[in-house]
């Protein structure tokens, strides 16, 4: 274990949270040890690793197997122009350097898939032996949405789950501590795929992943703290265009394919992933 | 009697409006969805798998509460209710 103390530089680094007594130096520290995954390098993403890296979440992986395009840049603002074509785990991963030494920042530069996840989240990848506090869903796909979120209930890890569409988000937590609900509990399974059509299709309002990202970085700030009121068992639904908020209940569901009374899913590679996220028929 | 609709995300889009204000809904939520869907074809397509049943990724609120915590679809309507209907998004 490393010396948790805080150094001077830190405590002025730190000090706006150190001063409240909600965070304090205790709660600055469990920030410090704190290891949290962001899947996805995106709009969502890129709040989620700004803020974490800014408040000194010790260990922050990044998770992505895309470049970076110039049509990114209106909404994925830890890249830059110069990072076009670039790896975004690489952009992003510099991003943090440059911000806060005290981040060790790794970089996937994969898919997270039924393959690679428990590798990745676990921490059985390389030089890594210990696993993530939480995973932070800012991805932008049924298929990597719904895995997160089997693995993580079925690991009780702790899930942030977010995403847009135009000038809505959707954003809830899943702390999985204890019998659910998890995301299937509110959506069962995934649309067919090409049912909802994606953000190169129908655009989204650059600022829309601003607020959601940034919501589900103060959620993994709290998780991490250990205070205040998380969004476990509520779904927010944010809409841009009225600037309104709505909290919907979710409670565990006895038939939730996952976390019901009688799972059909007991592990990962029960599931198709590529389609509706149905257990495979073969 | 009144109820309201009100419609998320791509749904709106297949309903041609986000709000949708029904006068005559019927004596349940199902009536309403029934009422909402007869002259939207697209969002009865987007909501309705072949054989008429709900998606089971469309949820349906009424008053802020998934009315799969009450009677589904069978719950009773109040003049005034607040129907909303929401699908998964993905996007990031």
């Amino acid at each position: 274990m490393t010396d948790l103390r805080l150094d001077a530089t830190q405590l002025e680094r730190y000090s706006r949270h150190v001063i409240m007594d909600e965070v304090g130096p205790e709660g600055q520290r469990r920030l410090l040890e704190g290891s949290v995954l962001v899947v996805g390098a995106g709009g969502l993403g890129s709040p989620v690793i700004q803020y974490l890296a800014a408040a000194g979440v010790g260990r922050l992986g990044i998770v992505d197997d895309d470049v970076v395009e110039r049509s990114n840049l209106q909404r994925q603002i830890v890249h830059g122009d110069d990072d076009v074509g670039r790896p975004k785990v690489e952009s992003a991963a510099d991003y943090v350097r440059a911000l806060n030494p005290d981040v060790d920042v790794r970089a996937h530069e994969t898919r997270v898939t039924s393959e690679t996840i428990d590798d990745l989240v676990g921490g059985t990848d390389g030089e890594r032996t210990d696993g993530y506090d939480v995973v932070v869903d800012a991805s932008d796909n049924f298929a990597t949405r719904y895995l997160c979120n089997d693995y993580c209930t079925l690991s009780g890890i702790a899930l942030s789950h977010g995403a847009i569409y135009r000038f809505e988000g959707q954003v809830t937590t899943f702390p999985n501590d204890g019998d659910g609900p998890c995301y299937r509990c509110i959506f069962p399974e995934a649309p067919e795929p090409g049912t909802v059509p994606d953000c190169a299709t129908t655009g989204v309002l650059g600022v829309l992943p601003g607020t959601v990202g940034c919501i589900q970085a103060t959620e993994v700030v709290k998780y991490l703290l250990g205070a205040g009121e998380l969004l476990e068992g509520r779904l927010l639904m944010y809409d841009a265009m009225g600037l309104s908020f709505e909290t919907v209940d979710v409670r565990r569901n006895p038939d939730c394919p996952v976390c019901g009374d009688d799972p059909e899913i007991e592990s990962i590679h029960d599931v198709g992933y590529e389609g509706s996220c149905t257990v495979s028929s073969d | 009697m009144t109820v309201d609709w009100k419609l998320f995300a791509d749904l709106a889009e297949h309903a041609g409006d986000r709000h949708v204000t029904l006068d005559d809904p019927g004596e349940t939520v199902g009536d309403a969805l029934e009422t909402l869907l007869a002259d939207r074809p697209a969002l009865a397509d987007r909501v309705l798998e072949e054989d008429g049943t709900l998606r089971s990724q469309i949820n349906v609120l009424r008053n802020g509460t998934d009315v799969e915590q009450s009677a589904g679809l069978e719950t009773g309507l109040e003049d005034g209710d607040e129907l909303a209907l929401f699908p998964p998004v993905s996007g990031g």
